[in-house]
C-alpha cells in the first residue's frame, strides 16, 4: 500500500483576508511530516483544505500524483484522508461509541444499528490508549462527561476508526498528558509501518523532533522551507518561522527598571487559578504596559476574564492596595477596570446598534433620568474625535464600521469611564496597519497618563515593540518573564514554544 | 465514582421529571375524581388526550433536531376541515378512509413546505412556522368559514367506544408509537437526529446529511399533526377551522415538560407523551375542583409555569452548592 499526498501553491482567502498565499507540502507512505508555523501562518487552513472542510481558491492537491478536488469532508474521507480536529468534532451529549461510529454505524437486519459490534469495536479502539485514562471509559460514556484529554483521545480514535491512508493530527497533543502523548507516538510508529502518511501539526518542538521525519514551515501563508528533520536544529526552525522584516516600527521609551520600581503597585495577583490557569502570580505597577504572550489558548484570555470578574477563579487579587475578588464585571467596572474582549463583534459590541449606544453602554447611569441626550452626544463626539473615529455619524450602526474603527468604539466606551486598569485581549486582531499604529500611540499615551495596561497579543511584534515587560504563558502557567535585553523575538518565540526557558534570568 | 446529581439523572433520563410530575398529577386527580382509574373514565380521558399526544410526538422530532414547529395547529385545522367538508355526516366509511389518506398527504406536504424553508433556505424555524401556520389556518378557514360539517356517526362512535381486550384504543396507539420510536432510535436515522441537534457543525464535519435530517423532522411533524387532526375530528365529530389554534403551544409545553430541550440534542418520545397526558389531567383537575370558569385559565397557567420552572429551580440549587 503506497500513498502520497502533495499540495501545490494552495491559495485560500476568507473574504478579503488571504489566509494562505502559497501553501506547499509533500508527504508519503511511512512518513511523518511536521507542519510548523507561528500563529496565523496558515497551518490550520492548509490542513482544512486537505480535508475538504474549506474549498481552496487556487492551487492543486495531488493524491498519488493524480489531481483531486474535495468539495466536502465526505469526499476527502472517501479518499482515505482523515483529520483529528483541534476544536473537536464530537457531539457532546452522545456516547463515545455513537460519536466514533457516527455515519458509519454497522447495521443488522431492518437497518437497526448493531450495538454489539459497535461496542466490541469501540472497546478495541479504546484499548489502544489503555491505562492512560483517569476514569473507566466505557463505550456508553457520554462525551460531555469526559475531561478534555479524553475527549481528544475519542477524537483521535474517531479519525482512525475507518483505517485512513492519510492522517492529519492538528494540534492533537495540545491537551494530552505525557503518557498519552507517548502512547499516541507509539501508535504513529505502527501507522508508519503500516504504510500510512501522517501530517503532524504542532507547536511543541520537542514532539516534532521526537516523531517527525520531515518538516514544512509556513510563514504568513507561504511555505518558506521544508526538508529532513535530521538536517536541522530547533533554532533553525524557529528562525524560519520568524518574519525578519517587521511591518511596523515602534518607538518606545527605554525601560528604566529603577523608576518603574518606585511607582506604586497597581495590581498584584497571587496564585490565581481557574479551570485553565494553574496558578498565576505577578505584579503590575502604575503606568506600566505589561504584555502577555505565548501561543493562543494558553490561558491569557482566562486570566483577563477572571480579573474582570467574568469567570470564577480562586486566588488572591490586590488592586490599588485593596484585596478584591470580583464576581461580576459590574464590580470590576466600578473599581475602574475595563476589558476589551477578544471577540469584538460578539463580546465587545452591540453590532447592529448605533455607535452612540455602544459608546455610552457602560456609562448611561451617569446621564440621569430622563437621559441627558445632548450631553451624552457631545461626550460621545469628544471621545470619537480623540480616537480619530472615522464614521458617518453617531447614529450609524457599528456594523457600518471597518474592523479598526469598530475596535475604537470598544476602547472608546471604556475611555468614557476613565478606567485605571485596561485589560486588552488581542485588540489588534483584524485591524488594519494604519489603525494599529494609532492604537500603539494611544496605549503609550494612556500609560504616560498613569493608567495601567495588561495587554495580550497574538502578534509577537507588537509585544516586542510596545511592552516594557512580557509574561509568556504556557499551559496555564507563566513560563517566563522577559525584560529589557531578554525581550527579543527569539526568546519570545522559544519561550512560547517551550523550547528552552529562554530569557529567564 | 461520580456522585448522582439531579442534573446527571435528567441528562441520562430526560423523561424522569415528566414521570414524577405525571404520578403527582394522577394522585391529585384521583383525589378530586375518585373513579379516575375506572375503565370508562380512562377511555374517556385518553381519547381526549390522544390528539395532543400525537402532536407532541411529532414536535419532539423537530425539537430534538434543535428546531421548533409552531405551524402544527394550522395543519390540525386543515385536516379537520378537509374531513368535515369532504366526508360529511352522511358520508360512507370508504369515503372517510379516502379522505383520511388525503389528509395525511396534506400534512406531509405542509411539513415539506416548512422543511423546505428551514432546512434548504435556512430560515429561522420559529418565524417560518409562525408564518406558514397562518397560511395553513387561513386555508382551513377558506375550506370551512363557519363551524359545521362532520363525519359519519359510526366513525365517531367507533373512536369513542373501541376498547380491544377492555383497554382503551389510545393505549394501543401509544404502544405502537413507542415501538416505532424505539426502533427508529436504534437506526442510523435516530443517531443523526441527536447528532444534528447536539452540534450541527460537528455533525456536518462527520458527513451527516444535516439538511435532509432537518427536512425530515418537519415532514414527520406535519404527518403527526395530520394524525392529530384525524383524531380530533373523530373525537368532535364535526368541523371547526379554529380547532387546532390552541393546540400548538400546549403540545410544545408537553414536549418541554417531557424533558426535550428547546436547544436540541436531548429527549425522547416517552417524555412528551407523559407530558401531554399531564397537561390533560391538569385540565381535568381544574374541572373537578370546581374552579370558577373565569379563573380557570389563570389557575391552569400557574400550574404549568410552576411545572416548567421546577427543573430550573432544582438546577439552580445544584449550581449554588458547587
Amino acid at each position: 500500500m503506497n500513498v502520497s499526498l502533495s499540495a501545490r501553491n494552495i491559495v485560500k482567502r476568507y473574504g478579503g483576508v488571504v489566509a494562505l498565499s502559497d501553501g506547499n507540502l509533500d508527504v508519503q507512505s511511512g512518513e511523518v511530516l511536521a507542519l510548523i508555523g507561528a500563529n496565523g501562518s496558515g497551518k490550520s487552513t492548509l490542513s482544512k483544505v486537505i480535508n475538504g472542510v474549506v474549498v481552496l481558491d487556487g492551487g492543486q492537491l495531488l493524491l498519488n500524483d493524480k489531481p483531486v478536488q474535495f468539495s466536502s469532508p465526505q469526499a476527502a474521507k472517501e479518499m482515505g484522508i482523515s483529520i483529528v480536529f483541534q476544536e473537536l468534532s464530537l457531539i457532546p451529549l452522545m456516547t463515545i461509541a455513537d460519536n466514533i461510529w457516527l455515519t458509519r454505524e454497522p447495521t443488522k437486519g431492518l437497518g437497526l444499528v448493531d450495538r454489539k459490534i459497535i461496542e466490541k469495536k469501540t472497546l478495541e479502539l479504546l484499548s489502544l490508549f489503555e491505562g492512560t485514562y483517569e476514569t473507566v471509559l466505557s463505550p456508553d460514556t457520554v462525551v460531555a462527561d469526559l475531561p478534555p484529554d479524553e475527549k481528544q483521545i475519542v477524537e483521535i480514535l474517531k479519525a482512525i476508526s475507518f483505517d485512513p491512508e492519510v492522517i492529519i493530527l492538528d494540534e492533537a497533543t495540545a491537551s494530552l498528558d505525557s503518557r498519552q502523548v507517548q502512547r499516541l507516538f507509539e501508535l504513529v510508529e505502527t501507522w508508519k509501518k503500516a504504510g500510512k502518511a501522517i501530517i503532524f501539526v504542532s507547536h511543541r518542538m520537542e514532539e516534532i523532533f521526537r516523531i517527525a521525519d520531515k518538516y514544512t514551515v509556513l510563514r504568513n501563508g507561504f511555505t518558506v522551507g521544508s526538508g529532513e528533520i535530521k538536517d536541522v536544529t530547533e533554532n533553525d526552525l524557529v528562525k524560519l518561522m520568524i518574519d525578519k522584516e517587521s511591518v511596523l516600527d515602534f518607538t518606545r521609551d527605554t525601560y528604566d527598571e529603577e523608576t518603574m520600581n518606585q511607582k506604586p503597585v497597581c495590581l498584584e495577583v497571587n496564585d490565581l487559578k481557574t479551570e485553565v490557569l494553574a496558578g498565576v502570580s505577578f505584579k503590575v505597577r502604575e503606568g506600566e504596559l505589561l504584555g502577555l504572550g505565548g501561543l493562543q489558548g494558553q490561558g491569557q484570555r482566562e486570566l483577563l476574564l477572571a480579573l474582570f470578574g467574568d469567570i470564577p477563579f480562586k486566588g488572591e487579587v490586590r488592586f490599588l492596595d485593596e484585596s478584591v475578588h470580583f464576581r461580576h464585571p459590574r464590580q470590576a467596572m466600578k473599581k475602574g477596570l475595563a476589558l476589551v474582549p477578544g471577540d469584538r463583534n460578539r463580546e465587545g459590541l452591540l453590532y447592529i446598534r448605533s455607535i452612540l449606544e455602544n459608546l455610552l453602554l457602560p456609562s448611561w447611569r451617569k446621564y440621569g433620568l430622563p437621559l441627558k441626550m445632548k450631553k451624552s452626544i457631545s461626550d460621545a463626539n469628544q471621545v470619537a474625535a480623540s480616537l480619530n473615529l472615522k464614521m458617518a455619524g453617531l447614529q450609524e450602526p457599528v456594523s457600518s464600521l471597518s474592523g479598526g474603527n469598530a475596535q475604537k468604539v470598544v476602547i472608546g466606551k471604556w475611555l468614557m469611564r476613565s478606567p485605571q486598569l485596561l485589560l486588552l485581549d488581542d485588540p489588534t486582531k483584524g485591524v488594519d496597519v494604519g489603525t494599529k499604529g494609532e492604537f500603539y500611540t494611544l496605549l503609550t499615551k494612556l500609560c504616560a497618563e498613569g493608567k495601567t495596561i495588561l495587554f495580550y497579543s497574538s502578534d509577537d511584534e507588537e509585544l516586542l515593540g510596545l511592552c516594557d515587560r512580557v509574561l509568556v504563558l504556557h499551559d496555564g502557567k507563566i513560563r517566563s518573564e522577559l525584560i529589557g535585553d531578554d525581550l527579543n523575538k527569539e526568546s519570545l518565540v522559544s519561550a512560547s514554544l517551550g523550547v528552552t526557558n529562554g530569557g529567564e534570568s | 465514582m461520580k456522585k448522582i446529581t439531579w442534573n446527571s439523572l435528567t441528562t441520562r433520563n430526560p423523561a424522569l421529571f415528566a414521570a414524577i410530575l405525571l404520578v403527582l398529577v394522577i394522585v391529585i386527580n384521583a383525589i378530586v375524581q375518585p373513579n379516575l382509574l375506572a375503565i370508562d373514565t380512562l377511555n374517556g380521558n385518553m381519547r381526549v388526550f390522544l390528539p395532543l399526544i400525537l402532536l407532541a410526538v411529532g414536535q419532539t422530532f423537530v425539537m430534538i433536531c434543535g428546531g421548533i414547529d409552531i405551524s402544527v395547529g394550522g395543519i390540525v385545522s386543515i385536516v379537520n376541515t378537509i374531513l368535515a367538508t369532504q366526508v360529511g355526516l352522511n358520508g360512507s366509511i370508504e369515503q372517510l378512509w379516502k379522505f383520511v389518506l388525503i389528509s395525511l398527504v396534506a400534512g406531509l406536504l405542509a411539513g415539506a413546505i416548512n422543511g423546505f424553508f428551514i432546512a434548504i433556505l435556512r430560515l429561522q424555524p420559529i418565524i417560518t412556522t409562525y408564518a406558514t401556520g397562518f397560511l395553513y389556518a387561513g386555508f382551513a378557514l377558506f375550506l370551512l368559514p363557519n363551524p359545521g360539517g362532520g363525519i359519519p356517526r359510526a366513525a365517531a362512535d367507533a373512536y369513542r367506544t373501541t376498547t380491544p381486550l377492555g383497554i382503551p384504543l389510545a393505549f394501543y396507539i401509544i404502544a405502537v408509537i413507542l415501538l416505532l420510536w424505539w426502533f427508529l432510535r436504534s437506526t442510523k436515522y435516530g443517531r443523526y437526529l441527536y447528532a444534528v441537534g447536539g452540534n450541527a457543525q460537528a455533525a456536518y464535519q462527520t458527513a451527516v446529511p444535516v439538511t435532509w435530517v432537518i427536512f425530515s423532522t418537519y415532514v414527520i411533524s406535519g404527518v403527526m399533526a395530520a394524525f392529530a387532526g384525524i383524531a380530533i375530528t373523530l373525537l368532535s365529530g364535526s368541523g371547526n377551522a379554529e380547532i387546532g389554534n390552541a393546540m400548538t403551544l400546549t403540545a410544545i409545553t408537553a414536549v418541554v415538560i417531557g424533558g426535550t430541550a428547546l436547544s436540541g440534542g436531548v429527549g425522547g418520545v416517552a417524555g412528551p407523551i407523559m407530558g401531554a397526558v399531564t397537561m390533560g389531567l391538569i385540565q381535568n383537575i381544574i374541572s373537578f375542583s370546581n374552579v370558577n370558569t373565569w379563573w380557570e385559565t389563570l389557575v391552569k397557567a400557574s400550574i404549568i409555569v410552576v411545572a416548567l420552572a421546577a427543573p430550573g429551580v432544582i438546577n439552580l440549587f445544584g449550581r449554588r452548592k458547587s
